[in-house]
């Protein structure tokens, strides 16, 4: 099954949420500051968008899609509950309004603290709409598990597993250029 | 530097390629001294293996010196011996902790790729295309090893290059087949499969206080090895009725525990073998399992069957027999790190001895023919070893 055709098994014309979960080896708090760490959100996002921090409250994102397409936003930090969950929206002007939300929950025994990751998609309608689809298909539900695993390894481990720049047989300068 | 890189089903080269070179502060990177083909490369060369990409270099089972390491690494250094499990394990996280390192959440930069497949991915593994991680491979000069603290293992003085090699996977493997059978004493062990893992399993099973090991398999080299080296009772299955001469070695009970060292690639004889081989060859199933089922027929009331050789994803499995004989079913991709101070010492005290799998020796430049004589068990190649 091809990842396009995951998306749009999962994801109607009207539905455009896209929730993950991930449990974290580490106490709320911790990784409550670690999310708000301005090094933080373009590194765990890097494999699809680039993001750069503003200030304390606002980044700016920008997806390239396929024949040089890009979708980008301003977001905002519209709620901030330490320890407990964190919310951000998109800016007037954004490409595709969206608004998203980072939730924390301690995890039974020695698992450490649950996470969920919410990413809503506010389709205007009408043509624009159809850009949602298209973004979506640029961002299944796998990336969004992605970013959520790239925040795990650089919390467990202060790294994130990369194969950028290790050797392989298929270009001329023989290297991976990948996430 | 030169590495061994496939190019396409059935296209190994060995070509120019860059140095690898340190990515995260918790890697070191390792002069190869000793890299050893695997049946389950053997699944990655045919194009069985999805998401492999043009140019991955090849080899997951291997040993080193290290001649490089991260700026976060602490407990080994430059000039080390180390072998290095095929599995990458970060040691931090939750399946880390509860040893079960070829579990990790923490090493495979492909996740989205295999969790569409599996639920949830698995660690990365060197080489074994990039839904399991996509690290290039160990078949050449050098190769980089993440975490290095927790997956470079120093080798003793008293234990061998060719000795260590195999602590890699081969023996690991067979030893976590062989815990899984939670063997007494009078136990009687079958191993479906007389290549490298199946032969660990049977030393191990022996280490573990087996009463009785059995091998089978069909190439006379290999049931040689296992009598030879393993201390085996063999059975030919393209001669013998496999289920009756078991039942003849156990009273008529079966065998207490039955490891599959064979997985997909296993034959079966007769037309069950043309339907399952065909399908194999259409894609509608990559597994073949004729040793497992048999295994499954086989095997004692409230046994325990190990599997050990690796499937893709079966879509029929004889679930009746596990229920109405009670039998308790243990499997796992090797979890090196949690065995390899045990194997180590084992070596070192002769009790287990995997250097005589090594039966052929090449060059790195000469590994696309290793890799022919491996597979087509030329010269009864047991295992090909490349020596960079």
């Amino acid at each position: 099954m091809s990842k396009k055709a995951q998306a749009t098994g999962t994801h109607s014309a009207h539905e455009t949420q896209l929730r993950r979960w991930i449990t974290v080896g580490k106490p709320a708090d911790q990784l409550y500051a670690l999310w708000r760490d301005p090094a933080t959100l373009p590194q765990i996002m890097a494999h699809f968008a680039e993001v750069t921090v503003i200030n304390e409250t606002e980044a700016d994102w920008l997806i390239k899609g396929p024949l040089k397409k890009s979708y980008r936003w301003r977001s905002r930090i519209v709620e901030e509950q330490p320890g407990v969950a964190i919310a951000w929206e998109s800016l007037e002007g954004a490409s595709v309004p969206n608004e998203g939300m980072l939730q924390f929950r301690p995890a039974p025994g020695e698992w450490g603290t649950e996470l969920t990751l919410t990413m809503r998609f506010n389709p205007p309608g009408g043509a624009i709409g159809k850009k949602v689809t298209a973004l979506l298909d640029l961002f299944p539900k796998e990336q969004l598990s992605k970013a959520l695993h790239r925040f795990k390894s650089l919390a467990e481990t202060g790294e994130i597993p990369t194969l950028d720049g290790q050797p392989a047989g298929r270009h001329s300068e023989r290297k991976d250029e990948e996430a | 530097m030169r590495a061994l890189c496939w190019n396409g089903v059935n296209d190994l080269r060995v070509e120019s390629v860059a140095d690898p070179a340190l990515l995260n502060p918790h890697d070191a990177i390792i002069k190869v001294r000793l890299t050893t083909t695997c049946g389950s490369d053997l699944h990655v060369i045919d194009g069985l293996i999805p998401t492999m990409r043009e140019g991955d270099i090849l080899g997951h089972e291997f040993m080193g010196e290290v001649v490089e390491v991260g700026s976060a690494v602490r407990n080994i250094r430059r000039g080390d011996r180390v072998v290095v499990p095929s599995f990458i394990s970060c040691g931090s996280c939750w399946y880390c902790q509860h040893e079960l390192p070829s579990c990790c959440d923490n090493t495979n930069p492909h996740w989205e790729q295999g969790e569409p497949v599996l639920g949830h991915a698995t660690a990365g593994i060197y080489a074994y295309s990039h839904a399991f991680g996509g690290y290039a491979g160990s078949h050449a000069e050098y190769v980089r090893v993440p975490f290095a603290d927790n997956d470079c293992f120093v080798v003793p003085e008293s234990v061998s290059d060719e000795q260590a090699l195999f602590l890699s996977d081969a023996a690991p493997t067979g030893y976590m087949g062989a815990d899984f059978c939670n063997i007494h004493p009078g136990d009687t062990v079958a191993v479906w499969g007389c290549g490298g893992v199946g032969l660990m399993a049977m030393q191990s099973a022996w280490l573990m206080g087996a009463h009785q090991v059995i091998g089978i398999d069909r190439f006379p080299e290999r049931l040689a090895m296992a009598r030879e080296h393993a201390g085996a009772i063999t059975l030919d299955y393209s001669k013998a009725d496999i289920h009756e001469a078991l039942l003849e070695l156990t009273g008529g009970r079966g065998p207490d525990s039955c490891i599959d060292a064979v997985g997909m690639e296993a034959r079966g004889e007769g037309l069950s073998q043309v339907y399952d081989r065909t399908k194999q060859l259409l894609h509608l199933e990559t597994d073949v399992g004729a040793a497992l089922r048999q295994a499954l027929y086989s095997c004692r009331k409230g046994g325990n069957i190990s599997i050990l050789g690796v499937y893709g994803v079966m879509d029929k499995f004889p679930l009746g027999l596990m229920i109405n004989k009670s039998l308790t079913i243990r499997t796992a991709q090797q979890h090196g790190q949690r065995y390899m101070s045990r194997l180590l010492s084992h070596v070192a005290k002769g009790e287990l001895n995997p250097a005589f799998m090594a039966t052929h020796r090449f060059s790195l430049e000469d590994a696309p023919r290793g890799y022919e004589m491996f597979k087509h068990k030329e010269d009864g190649c047991l295992r090909a070893v490349f020596a960079p």
